[in-house]
């Protein structure tokens, strides 16, 4: 198979993870929303996360992940859609851990191309590097946690799209200029 | 929290135009100066011949009346209220310095996306969009840390103002917001060649609906889409040699040109 992308990653990667008991959540949801407003902001997240480091939770995978569940674009999460979103981080979290196997919190180049071959893609080394580049906030040539997720995620509303207009499936496209960039605008 | 529309004539501006702050900044350059080359007359999309790319001189230029001035209509703001503590740094104007200390509410010595959200209004006054501060925090933070100094502080704040007296030109109407009609004219006027469809396409995906029935589009998503089609046409612009408008990509190919473009 020529395309690299065929089997589609999922967020969960292992097992999915069950739900901890509701008032749990409520009471993690009640210390987390500061302001009492019944949402979730942008804000309150990135405080109420750690990315095993003493750095800010990366605010682009804060409002990815408020993007996914946030349903009425209200700019932030409910307590329903917060128990997806708790679930949405638990379960990347345990992916996480099965890939960083010396627990350093970081996960290396080697480690994140086991993690993405898992995912089913199929990527060039050369491509791991621009990843890296990318999503190494903290220029140790190393992934923390939730810029992991943030790559992941890209990586796959890219595919997702690229995979649309390729239609043959033959891993190329050819694109307009103005449908290469609805491609992007429709994801970023 | 102070509110940061135009600060009355700022001196920054004038000042060479908001191109990369940094080496290396993924968003090359501010609205101004384009930084893509004149592309051939005639090229299938961006930088027709008529006013170039950008088509606008520098700040000082035809554009550049409202730097300067007492902004008009919509465009108002309160002033600065910063309490105002020490001297400015070396190299950092001294309003954009008190600018820095106002925003800066919890006195780290850093904005985050967080505080500059809080202190960037749109015509209507609504906040910032968290996507707008986010992109615009990450081409001035040279550290990667997710927050800015003063130092890219006062690059942003020149950036937003040029961006703000561009917003205000294509807004014929003095609405305070761009709508599908003006989106357009500035398109053409950017010397971007695309089609309605596409400003439609856009308009669905960031205009304010209500209670306008008519959907347009706020400053900061303005700036947010100028920033994204600039960087996105440029990486479009290196694979298309031909120009023919249309290139063949492979799937590596088109999550690098994203990739690495992206903010």
């Amino acid at each position: 198979m020529a395309a690299g992308y065929q089997q589609r990653p999922n967020s969960g990667g292992g097992a999915p993870g069950a739900l901890p008991d509701p008032s749990f959540l409520w009471s993690v949801f009640q210390r987390v929303d500061k302001d009492r407003s019944g949402i979730i902001c942008d804000n309150e997240l990135q405080q109420a996360l750690s990315n095993g480091t003493w750095t800010p939770f990366n605010p682009a995978t804060v409002r990815s992940i408020l993007g996914m569940f946030d349903r009425e674009n209200k700019g932030g999460v409910n307590f329903n859609e917060f128990t997806g979103v708790w679930k949405y981080i638990t379960d990347w979290q345990n992916v996480f851990r099965t890939y960083d196997r010396d627990n350093s919190g970081m996960i290396d180049k080697n480690e994140l191309k086991q993690a993405l071959t898992g995912f089913g893609y199929r990527l060039s080394d050369q491509f791991y590097d621009v990843l890296i580049r990318k999503f190494d906030r903290q220029g140790k040539g190393q992934v923390a946690f939730d810029d992991f997720i943030q790559c992941c995620v890209v990586l796959q509303r890219l595919t997702d799209v690229f995979r649309r207009y390729d239609t043959d499936q033959d891993g190329w496209i050819q694109v307009s200029y103005e449908q290469y960039l609805s491609m992007v605008f429709s994801i970023v | 929290t102070p509110a940061l529309s135009p600060p009355q004539g700022y001196p920054g501006a004038g000042q060479p135009p908001p191109v990369g702050p940094y080496p290396g900044a993924p968003y090359g350059g501010g609205p101004p100066p384009g930084p893509y080359g004149q592309p051939p007359p005639g090229a299938p999309y961006g930088g027709g011949p008529p006013p170039g790319p950008y088509g606008h001189p520098p700040p000082g230029g035809p554009y550049g009346g409202p730097y300067g001035s007492p902004q008009p209509g919509p465009y108002g703001g309160p002033a600065p209220g910063g309490e105002s503590g020490g001297s400015a740094p070396p190299g950092v104007d001294p309003e954009a310095f008190s600018w820095f200390q106002s925003v800066d509410t919890d006195h780290s010595g850093f904005i985050s996306v967080k505080e500059l959200k809080q202190a960037l209004v749109n015509n209507n006054w609504s906040s910032f969009n968290d996507e707008t501060c986010l992109l615009m925090i990450n081409m001035f933070d040279k550290t990667r840390s997710g927050r800015i100094d003063v130092y890219g502080f006062s690059a942003l704040l020149r950036f937003i103002q040029q961006w703000r007296s561009l917003f205000q030109q294509y807004d014929r109407d003095q609405s305070g917001s761009i709508s599908f009609s003006e989106l357009q004219q500035a398109f053409s006027q950017m010397g971007y060649n695309l089609s309605p469809q596409f400003s439609q396409l856009l308009l669905a995906r960031y205009a304010q609906r209500s209670p306008n029935p008519n959907p347009s589009i706020q400053l900061d998503r303005f700036i947010h889409i100028c920033m994204q089609l600039q960087s996105l046409t440029d990486a479009f612009r290196e694979k298309d040699t031909a120009m023919a408008g249309n290139v063949r990509l492979g799937y590596e190919d088109f999550l690098t040109m994203v990739v690495t473009r992206m903010l």
